[in-house]
């Protein structure tokens, strides 16, 4: 991997998180309405004048468009986005402290579903055109199509009936009693470091239904693409000839089909992954009460909070890039073929 | 004399999704020797690369087969069903025409080798490099320019060549090749042919040779085989079969090869290959056949004339012309 | 014959040759009754007004109900028959999907082959959109739209389109490469053929079926996405006659009254199953090397 691809991928990348911005920007400036009430966070009550005043100065609304942009610009990418309004905090900050909770959430969804996911997809392969491969592949189908929330809500229903709360990412009373801390701010990680088993398992409880409501998607996908690639590439002549040489079953299987479908797989999971973050977010707060980016996401949109929006713009514009940068990289190291 | 492959009225096949054949080949008899180098020549489609598949154990999953194919006195080919329990490597091996997609590319050539010699004879990592080694240097290929390296990285004649090496390791006493020279220049080539007689006459190996370079067959093998349209048309002694063809086809053939200085107009063969598609009556050859006549309504039975077989009505009576 | 008669006896061809599937069938049976059903929704729902959001009067004693044979899905919080609201959450449904997939696909043709067709800083400027908005996700494009102009259903549509666009410029852009590098459109562009001629005639023609079967399949996603938007409040406003809404009214009592959450989501799925399904069959269609028999052979 060469220095030079890096620099040109980081460029480019950052290129795009400025025109993000700049977007942005422009539907703030150029929507219907007074940009400066928008960017006060529509302002009620005997001080709301001096906000919207304020929030003029702020913007600038008075130079140039471009000079507007720059300015706009160059706040962001310093993290000065203000205060939240719905928060009465600094947005970047607040939106990094929220962000490990959805983090932890995707990633354990998907240590759940990558596995199983490809398992499925292979033994389905192996068994092409067969009763089970049908079944699997009809299961697959329909959990791709699965609306996450409602899978969610369902989960929630069914813990629900059967008397277990699993609201919100821990047990507050629970963790104050044991003495628990953050220190990542990765729950289950920080459980695990200061030995805490009560709070490892709480947490870790109430992280499975979100996980596997976010798990479905992957799931399915991956069950459909694993198949597909690896019955695609039992039919190579990279798979063929080696078989005349008398290359065992076995090693056919795991290092040359399994093997050509890896880059595939880590393509397409990559891509789900940054999908999925979407997913999470609509789902830990309003069905499970986590507090984490959908937690945000709903208070930005009820308190017509425009600064945490952007930044929320901003992260998850960052976190897509950088999820495609590492899969595009990953792909590259498993794959000899291709030398950035 | 052993016979390493016999073919019994084999036909094949390929089945697409709504159920329907297409005949690749459509009923050929032949033997193959011990110690034999046996060419098939024809142009494409004609089926050669499915009967050099059918011997190497490599036909798709939606071939249909008919007759029956033996090799070493094994029955791999029963009408429809196949067995190929311990021939692939062990006894048949195959080179391909295409090295490029034929070596695995998430894999360098020492762990190709390896995954090949343990699968066939359980050799461990140090006796399967040793045995990668020795079979690299008759190629001519420098094992440690080439044993660490992945396909992608060699050039294409390394790659042909590094391909046959692991063909050759099987220690298999029959080897299909499928075009084996088409990436390599015509030193390599030569080697190649040498290195073949060799093994022929030292290791009793039979070669089925597949290709359309009719110079090289007549200069190599024992036999030659032709093919059009999924039938042997003719087959006989290597180069006598192109001193003196007799069947049409293969006067066609002979004719249309530019020979190096000397100044003939180039002929080629008018007409197209018929398609590869469903039964056929009448002699394969006739629609394109300068001297077909009414007989020619059904297919001919294959004849002997002193050592050739020939599938050609002119040759009704023995000896005419 | 002409050129489009062509294409669209082709066409007809692959379509006619799904009917032997049975996948195609199931998801045309979807999708054609789910549209009918959209259709004649103010025909066939028993309570129409209530169907449309309007509140019935004797709303309190009526709210929550279960399942029961006056109200096939029992009904919501506000007393309206949830079946009739379903009914007409059909149309809503459709409409989204509709316009956003038309609309992104027609944009993002034009610009993904105009990239590939006009080389130099136009196919540079368009790439850099295409990357740009292919990174951002639908939702928060979402968000920022509706702080600026408000609630509406054209907040989720404008959203998803400005993403969506992006998607099959990506996918066109990809195939009208290797398309215009080719010998028969290099030879048009120097005969100084008309550019327009051009692009319609070569590189259009062989760029669309893919994309076109894409954004079949994508429609389910389309729907999901629509409605997840629906459902964290950024789109329609409550009491809409739209699935993601309903089910968002359906949270806080969800204990009580599932129903209400349950029934949309069943429908979610089926539909978007239904388009998946059709797209999936005709995927097929492109990859011939899948479609014969197989057994593992070895």
């Amino acid at each position: 991997m060469s220095i030079n691809y890096v620099v040109k991928r980081v460029f480019w990348c950052i290129l795009i998180v400025f025109g993000i911005i700049v977007f942005s920007y422009l539907i703030l400036i150029f929507s219907p309405g007074d940009p400066a009430v928008k960017w006060a966070g529509n302002p009620r009550g005997p001080y709301a004048s001096m906000a919207i005043e304020k929030a003029r100065e702020e913007l600038g609304l008075n130079d140039p468009l471009y000079l507007q942009i720059a300015r706009f610009v160059y706040n962001v990418f310093n993290g000065n986005i203000g205060d939240s309004i719905a928060y009465k905090q600094p947005v970047l900050p607040l939106i990094y402290s929220r962000l490990q909770s959805t983090l932890e959430l995707l990633v354990i969804a998907y240590v759940i579903a990558v596995p199983l996911g490809i398992f499925l997809g292979i033994y389905s392969a192996l068994r092409r055109g067969s009763r089970s491969d049908s079944l699997i592949q009809a299961v697959g189908t329909i959990l791709a199509n699965m609306p996450t929330f409602w899978v969610a809500t369902g989960l929630f229903l069914v813990f629900s009936m059967s008397g277990i709360s699993l609201y919100g990412r821990i047990n507050t009373r629970l963790a104050l009693s044991t003495g628990f801390h953050p220190i990542t701010g990765f729950y289950l990680l920080d459980s695990l470091i200061q030995g805490n088993l009560l709070v490892f398992i709480d947490v870790l409880l109430r992280l499975l239904p979100p996980a596997l409501a976010v798990a479905v998607y992957p799931l399915g996908v991956l069950i459909r693409l694993t198949r597909t690639l690896m019955a695609e590439a039992l039919l190579e002549d990279f798979v063929r000839v080696p078989v005349a040489w008398g290359v065992r079953r076995d090693i056919i299987i795991w290092r040359y089909a399994l093997k050509a479908s890896i880059p595939g797989v880590i393509q397409i999971s990559g891509l789900s992954f940054a999908y999925s973050l979407i997913d999470a977010m609509v789902v830990e707060y309003t069905v499970f009460g986590r507090e984490g980016l959908g937690n945000l996401l709903y208070d930005a949109l009820n308190y017509s909070d425009f600064r945490l929006a952007i930044g929320l713009i901003t992260v998850v514009a960052v976190f897509y890039l950088v999820v495609n940068t590492l899969t595009d990289i990953i792909q590259a190291l498993v794959d000899p073929r291709v030398r950035l | 004399m052993v016979l390493a492959v016999k073919a019994v009225d084999l036909k094949i096949g390929y089945m697409d999704e709504e159920e329907k054949i297409y005949w690749a080949v459509r009923g050929v008899s032949f033997q193959v020797s011990e110690s034999e180098i046996y060419c098939i020549v024809g142009e494409s489609g004609c089926g050669k690369s499915t009967i050099g598949n059918a011997i190497a154990g490599i036909l798709p999953s939606h071939a249909v087969t008919s007759g029956k194919l033996y090799i070493y006195d094994k029955k791999v080919i029963d009408n429809e069903k196949m067995d190929y329990t311990g021939i692939r490597g062990r006894v048949v091996s195959y080179i391909p025409q295409n090295p490029g997609t034929s070596l695995n590319p998430y894999e360098t050539i020492e762990e190709q080798f390896y995954h090949v010699l343990s699968s066939v004879y359980g050799y461990d990592k140090r006796k399967s490099v040793e045995t990668a080694r020795r079979y690299l240097a008759m190629v001519e290929l420098d094992p440690d320019k080439v044993l660490d390296y992945y396909p992608h990285e060699l050039s294409g004649g390394m790659q042909q060549r590094a391909a046959i090496s692991i063909a050759l390791a099987t220690g298999a006493r029959i080897i299909v090749a499928d075009e084996p020279t088409s990436s390599l220049d015509a030193h390599l080539r030569l080697q190649l042919i040498r290195l073949m007689r060799k093994l022929r006459d030292t290791v009793r190996l039979s070669l089925i040779l597949i290709t359309h370079d009719l110079v090289s067959a007549g200069r190599i093998c024992d036999t030659i085989a032709v093919m059009y349209a999924g039938k042997i048309v003719e087959e006989g002694r290597g180069s006598l079969l192109l001193t003196e063809p007799l069947h049409p086809y293969t006067q066609m053939l002979v004719d249309a090869v530019p020979i190096l200085g000397l100044k003939k107009p180039l002929k080629s063969i008018p007409g197209e290959p018929p398609q590869v598609g469903g039964e056929i009556s009448w002699c394969v050859f006739r629609e394109r056949c300068p001297v077909a006549f009414e007989k020619c309504g059904i297919h001919p039975p294959e004849l002997y004339i002193m050592e050739r077989k020939v599938s050609c009505w002119r040759y009704m009576n023995h000896g005419a012309r | 014959m002409n050129s489009i008669e062509a294409n669209i006896r082709g066409a007809a061809y692959l379509v006619r040759k799904q009917f032997r599937k049975m996948r195609f069938k199931t998801g045309l049976a979807i999708v054609l009754v789910i549209t009918i059903l959209a259709l004649l929704s103010p025909i066939i729902a028993p309570f129409p007004e209530e169907g449309l959001g309007y509140i019935p009067e004797n709303a309190v004693a009526k709210a929550r109900l279960p399942p029961n044979p006056v109200n096939i899905f029992g009904t919501d919080t506000r007393g309206r028959d949830l079946f009739s609201r379903v009914l007409f959450g059909a149309g809503s449904a459709l409409v989204e999907i509709l316009i956003v997939v038309l609309t992104s696909l027609s944009i993002g043709i034009i610009i993904g082959v105009s990239a590939a067709y006009f080389k130099g800083v136009v196919e540079h400027v368009l790439n850099y959109l295409i990357e740009l908005f292919v990174s951002v996700p639908a939702i928060i494009i979402a968000l920022a739209l509706r702080l600026a102009i408000g609630p509406g259903l054209y907040v989720v549509i404008l959203g998803l389109i400005t993403t969506w666009w992006s998607w099959y410029a990506r996918i066109t852009y990809i195939y009208a490469r290797s398309i215009v590098e080719m010998d028969y459109v290099v030879l048009a562009r120097l005969s100084g053929l008309n550019s327009l001629k051009i692009i319609y005639r070569h590189v259009l023609r062989n760029t669309i079926p893919p994309v076109l079967v894409q954004a079949v399949t994508d429609m389910g996603s389309v729907l999901l996405e629509a409605t997840s938007i629906n459902f964290i409040g950024l789109g329609v406003p409550l009491n809409s006659p739209e699935w993601g809404v309903i089910m968002l009214e359906g949270l806080p009592v969800i204990t009580i009254a599932p129903w209400i959450t349950m029934f949309p989501g069943i429908f979610l799925l089926i539909t978007a199953l239904g388009f998946s399904l059709i797209g999936d069959s005709l995927r097929e269609e492109l990859d011939p090397r899948m479609r014969r028999r197989w057994r593992l052979w070895f």
